[in-house]
């Protein structure tokens, strides 16, 4: 997550694919995601099934990212990590979206004294690195899925209340704002009715750049054993119970982790192009 | 200018008592009780051992009063003893926040060094295979799992090459959790550069000096990297803050002897106390950086005062 | 700052007494990678292996134990037991001298004692040391009297748990500094990092399991911590340590790769077994138990969870202990018979498709994590559907002393480890209210009380009763041993090393090859 320059207009989507980032990245997600939702029917072998194979084999035609160290097809577990991960992701991007964007909206309508305050607050827990929040907030919670999930979605509020209040601010220093004010229309009502709607499209953008955050800390979590537990596949707790395979069966840790990589690096690769297509001065070809 | 440098440490002062106060709050998010929790594990506390520990920490009082009194013994530096061993927690994390700050520098570094020539390379080299190859590399190192990258880095410098050694804290230690996070977080420098270097690149008084027949090495070396740089430290704070993040994992895996690996265990032992003094150190550290850093700029850059 | 800033000048200094001392042997270090670190240093304040492995290498003990567990001359050179087993008479023995100079005697004993039973020391192993009524010295004898008699007592004053501490441990101000009269002196201590321990040049040593009995041969002990057992094996494969905790999945490959050697705890009194919260139902229906006994497949667990460094066990206190018959309790307990227990709880109405549902509550442990996910499989096997829960270890036992409480609710089958020289640790776990609120009923109780005061066979024959009726009412399924900081792993240049009692390590004889 950085705090790049926001994307402030509509973006014409199909003619993005031609930017290559975001087709490369679009292209890598889309494998993933099917992979997700289809691995009940994908799923060579029962990823939680074990003695499936030989324990420790190699990547063979019929386990084609290996075994793992109780004989369960690794494959088959990668996949299925795929949905936890992506879910994982999903649930704390949403939910941190739903709150963020809250926040932010309340912010923004709130009389300048307050909104100095609460602002301030925000940027304190905004400073504080989203890891690290997700980490602190697991180790009073404590572990599992939901907790993870939890702590990465509050880690991810501070972050989407921020763009919002920036998002909503020029908003609300429109003239239609400024009229619906006169008129007497609820400050609610202007921020669900009028604002809301006008930056939507925007948030949706800004909610990617969280997914990988997100990914990222769900594994993190799981790798140190605080998210989420054996036998679920996510794709860090797969690193986590197989690091010790380093040197006699690297498969475990290769697959997973390649899967790890190419997934944040489809959400970053997205990221990245939007906002370049968004950055007003990064759009005309001037060399 | 006065009033900027007040207004910004009340800010930093207000903000670190936020954080103090979030911490004290924070174990009440404790699923049942702490104190039963450490003594379960010798399995033998009678109801006395109970009370008294309860009262020695406070538990017994309502949740606001605990609050309170957290901070206000925070801040008269006393961020309580660990449940394990029973020892004061600031001489604990303050003794180890000198190695933290020297590894969290060396990443920096790393990042710097790593970022801007990737940045720079991509700028020149804008739209052509080099710059899409850059940036796809500078993308792709921010997307592997820090811990992921640091077992790997031991496996195979460590042991295969034996460059470095694998475990401790000293300047031979310091070079392969550097280079973790200098890789993981060179791409936001890059980005940076890159975007930075090719808006001067495209400045009236550049092409004044291609057209005055300067070498373009020249040009970029003296014209243009002066005024890329600038915008380029802008982002130094955000970089580092987020380095401090990664920061934790590494030093756990590389046993650096930092506050991060500290507070890991402390975390994994439910070591409340520990956590929570780590969490009060550490973001006191950031908004110390971060402001700072605010307070350079803001002396540097006269419009950033007025905001 | 550990060596930034501190390197320069003792790098110095240590360049300077090298210069001076040129014709002495280099200093040998002995570099020792853990997992984890000591909680603390006070080893009337600590319980866990971790710590007491540290302790015990600072502190000496009164008496020593050998390989089978018989009680023979230390600190004390001998000991008298009064005829109706209450009164304890031990003779110190002369000129032992504590770390810090002072002679070790009497008053550092009863200073033990006294320390270790008071209530404001909290200390945990305090049900160990006894019903301790009085201790008292009269010149060089140090009287210690029992309310009523206990039988494990000698055993105890053998293992890390019964250390001599010297009184000037602790500072008027309370605060603690480990003086002892054992093998090494602390020199530093780092927490989570590093412990430096050094020769004590003074040392005597007693122990049966030693053959050096002065100085240790190396000089400096550093204990430091790796967390993470990949850069931990990395460290030992590379030279940086010379004795590292391995990795089970590497130390089944480093038993067959030319120098390295492996070392496993033969004296662990380790136990690993499944237990079940009996009042909730249908866990309350000892059939139900039995057949969820007959589910667990030990051998596998050792051979594939633990890759074979571990011993299938069936005794509900560990192999090598006092009454521990591992025949016997084969026979009173469960072995695996995944056919018979699917029929009983088919008969029960429970199927594969019609599963009961439990929890399987464990905590995270090496080898302990594959066990439970093999574990999870096989109770899906005879139609119970187990959910996996997995927490840390202090939040898993405040977990279980509260699920043992409840008498409504999902039943939980649940694992743990447990430790001691004396199958005597079977009171501390099973006697009400027990180790986390595990205790049975008043007939176990009155049991466990009786073999206390017992003593020889009829001790012996007290300890089985126990076994028996644990295991025939499958309160507990005994399923590995030992199991958690037993195993060691070397470079070749290490000989000597050796563990004792409770997974001890032991470098008395410890010597390191150029």
């Amino acid at each position: 997550m950085s705090d790049a320059t926001l994307p402030s207009r509509r973006l014409p989507f199909p003619a993005a694919l031609r930017r290559w980032n975001i087709a490369v990245g679009a292209l890598i997600l889309t494998i993933v995601v099917a992979g997700a939702l289809l691995a009940p029917w994908i799923s060579p072998y029962d990823p939680f099934r074990m003695a499936s194979g030989p324990r420790l084999s190699p990547p063979t035609a019929a386990h084609w990212f290996g075994t793992d160290e109780l004989g369960r097809d690794l494959f088959s577990r990668v996949l299925l990590g795929a949905r936890l991960s992506l879910g994982i992701g999903l649930a704390a991007v949403a939910a941190g979206l739903t709150f963020g964007v809250s926040f932010g909206l309340v912010i923004a309508f709130y009389p300048e004294r307050v909104k100095g305050l609460l602002l301030r607050i925000v940027d304190v827990v905004y400073s504080f690195p989203d890891t690290l929040l997700a980490l602190a907030l697991v180790a009073f919670l404590g572990p599992g899925a939901e907790n993870a999930t939890l702590a990465i979605a509050i880690s991810l509020i501070p972050f989407y209340a921020r763009v919002t209040y920036g998002l909503a601010a020029v908003e609300r220093a429109k003239p239609y704002v400024e009229a619906a004010q006169i008129a007497g229309t609820r400050a609610t009502r202007i921020m669900r009715v009028q604002v809301l709607p006008n930056i939507l499209q925007s948030l949706i953008v800004i909610g990617s750049i969280g997914f990988s955050s997100a990914i990222l800390s769900a594994a993190g979590l799981s790798f140190l054993g605080l998210g989420v537990q054996p036998p679920s596949p996510e794709w860090g707790s797969i690193l986590a119970s197989g690091r010790n395979y380093i040197a006699r069966a690297p498969w475990i840790l290769i697959f997973p982790g390649l899967a790890i990589c190419l997934t944040v690096l489809s959400f970053n690769l997205i990221g990245d192009g939007i906002r370049d297509l968004t950055d007003p001065k990064g759009r005309q070809r001037r060399i | 200018m006065l009033t900027f440098v007040a207004r910004r440490l009340l800010t930093a002062a207000i903000t670190i008592l936020v954080v103090v106060f979030l911490a004290g709050v924070l174990i009440h998010l404790v699923p049942g009780d702490p104190i039963t929790a450490m003594l379960a594990q010798s399995g033998n506390a009678s109801a006395a051992d109970i009370a008294r520990l309860t009262g020695q920490y406070g538990l017994d009082k309502p949740v606001w009063q605990q609050t309170l009194l957290y901070v206000s013994n925070v801040l008269q530096g006393d961020l309580g003893t660990t449940i394990r061993g029973n020892e004061p927690v600031a001489p604990l994390l303050l003794g180890r926040l000198p190695n933290t700050i020297i590894l969290a520098v060396a990443g920096l570094g790393t990042a710097l060094a790593l970022g801007i020539p990737m940045g720079v390379i991509a700028a020149v080299n804008r739209g052509r295979a080099a710059d899409f190859a850059v940036m796809l590399i500078a993308i792709l190192g921010v997307s592997i799992p820090g811990f992921w990258m640091g077992l790997t880095f031991i496996q195979f410098f460590s042991l295969h090459l034996g460059w470095f050694p694998v475990a401790g804290t000293s300047a031979r230690n310091i070079v392969l959790p550097a280079l973790t996070l200098g890789i993981v977080h060179s791409a936001l420098v890059a980005r940076m550069t890159r975007s930075a270097l090719i808006d001067i690149l495209n400045e009236d008084y550049i092409r004044t000096a291609r057209a005055r027949g300067l070498r373009e090495r020249e040009v970029l070396m003296v014209h243009a990297m002066r005024p890329a740089m600038i915008s380029v430290v802008t982002v130094v704070g955000l970089v580092f803050a987020h380095l401090l993040g990664g920061q934790v994992i590494t030093e756990n895996v590389f046993s650096w002897n930092g506050i991060g690996r500290l507070a890991i265990q402390a975390m994994l032992q439910r070591d409340y106390p520990l956590v929570q003094g780590f969490m009060v150190i550490f973001a006191t550290s950031i908004v110390l950086v971060t402001t700072a850093l605010d307070l350079l700029y803001g002396l540097l850059d006269p419009r950033v005062r007025r905001r | 700052m550990t060596r930034f800033s501190r390197l320069t000048l003792p790098a110095l200094i240590l360049g300077a007494t090298a210069l001076t001392a040129l014709p002495l042997a280099a200093q040998t270090t002995l570099t020792v990678a853990r997992s984890v670190d000591a909680d603390g240093l006070d080893p009337q304040k600590v319980s866990t292996t971790q710590s007491s492995q540290v302790t015990d290498l600072i502190f000496d003990t009164l008496v020593t134990l050998d390989a089978s567990g018989v009680a023979h001359p230390g600190l004390a050179e001998s000991w008298e037991i009064s005829e109706d087993n209450l009164t304890y008479s031990f003779t110190l023995r002369e000129g032992i001298s504590c770390h810090d100079g002072s002679a070790f005697g009497p008053e550092d004993v009863v200073f033990t004692f006294e320390r270790a039973v008071a209530p404001e020391t909290m200390n945990p192993r305090r049900s160990q040391y006894g019903p301790i009524e009085s201790v008292t010295s009269e010149g060089n004898v140090v009287k210690v009297r029992m309310t009523e008699p206990y039988g494990p007592f000698l055993s105890y004053l053998g293992s890390f748990s019964i250390p001599m501490i010297c009184r000037s441990s602790v500072a008027a101000d309370g605060n603690f500094t480990p003086v002892g009269t054992g093998p090494f002196t602390l020199v530093e201590w780092s927490r989570n990092d590093h412990i430096t321990l050094k020769a004590n040049d003074a040392y005597q040593g007693f122990s049966p399991l030693i053959e050096n009995k002065g100085r240790p041969y190396i000089d400096e002990l550093k204990l430091v911590v790796i967390p993470e057992a990949v850069a931990r094996m990395a460290a030992l494969r590379s030279g940086e340590v010379d004795l590292a905790e391995p990795s089970l999945e590497e130390a089944a490959i480093l038993e067959n790769e030319p120098g390295f050697k492996i070392y496993s705890a033969d004296l662990s009194g380790q136990q690993v077994m499944a237990a079940f919260t009996w009042k909730l139902a249908p866990f309350d229906n000892p059939e139900v138990r039995r057949a969820i006994g007959m589910a667990l497949d030990r051998d596998s667990y050792a051979m594939i969870a633990y890759e074979g460094l571990v011993s299938p066990t069936t005794c509900p206190a560990a192999p090598g202990l006092i009454g521990v018959d591992l025949e016997k309790c084969a026979a009173w307990g469960t072995s695996y018979d995944p056919d018979a227990a699917r029929a009983i709880m088919e008969g029960l109405g429970y199927t594969p498709q019609n599963p009961l549902k439990i929890k399987l509550s464990v905590h995270a442990l090496p080898g302990f994590d594959q066990m439970h996910q093999m574990m999870q499989q096989h109770l899906a096997e005879i139609g119970v559907e187990a959910e996996l829960e997995t927490r840390e270890v202090a939040a898993f036992f405040d977990q279980m002393s509260q699920e043992n409480l409840r008498t409504e609710g999902t039943p939980v089958l649940w694992t743990m480890g447990y430790s001691g020289v004396d199958s005597d640790y079977m009171t501390v776990m099973w006697q009400q209210p027990g180790f986390v609120n595990m205790g049975v009923g008043a007939e176990l109780d009155t049991m466990l009380a009786d073999q206390r005061m017992l003593t020889g066979d009829a001790r012996v024959a007290k300890l089985q009763e126990v076994q028996q009726y644990l295991l025939e009412n499958t309160y507990a399924v005994p399923l590995v041993s030992p199991g958690w900081n037993w195993l060691w792993a070397s470079t070749d240049k290490v000989d000597g090393f050796r563990t004792g009692f409770v997974a001890s390590i032991i470098f008395n004889d410890v010597k390191i090859a150029e």
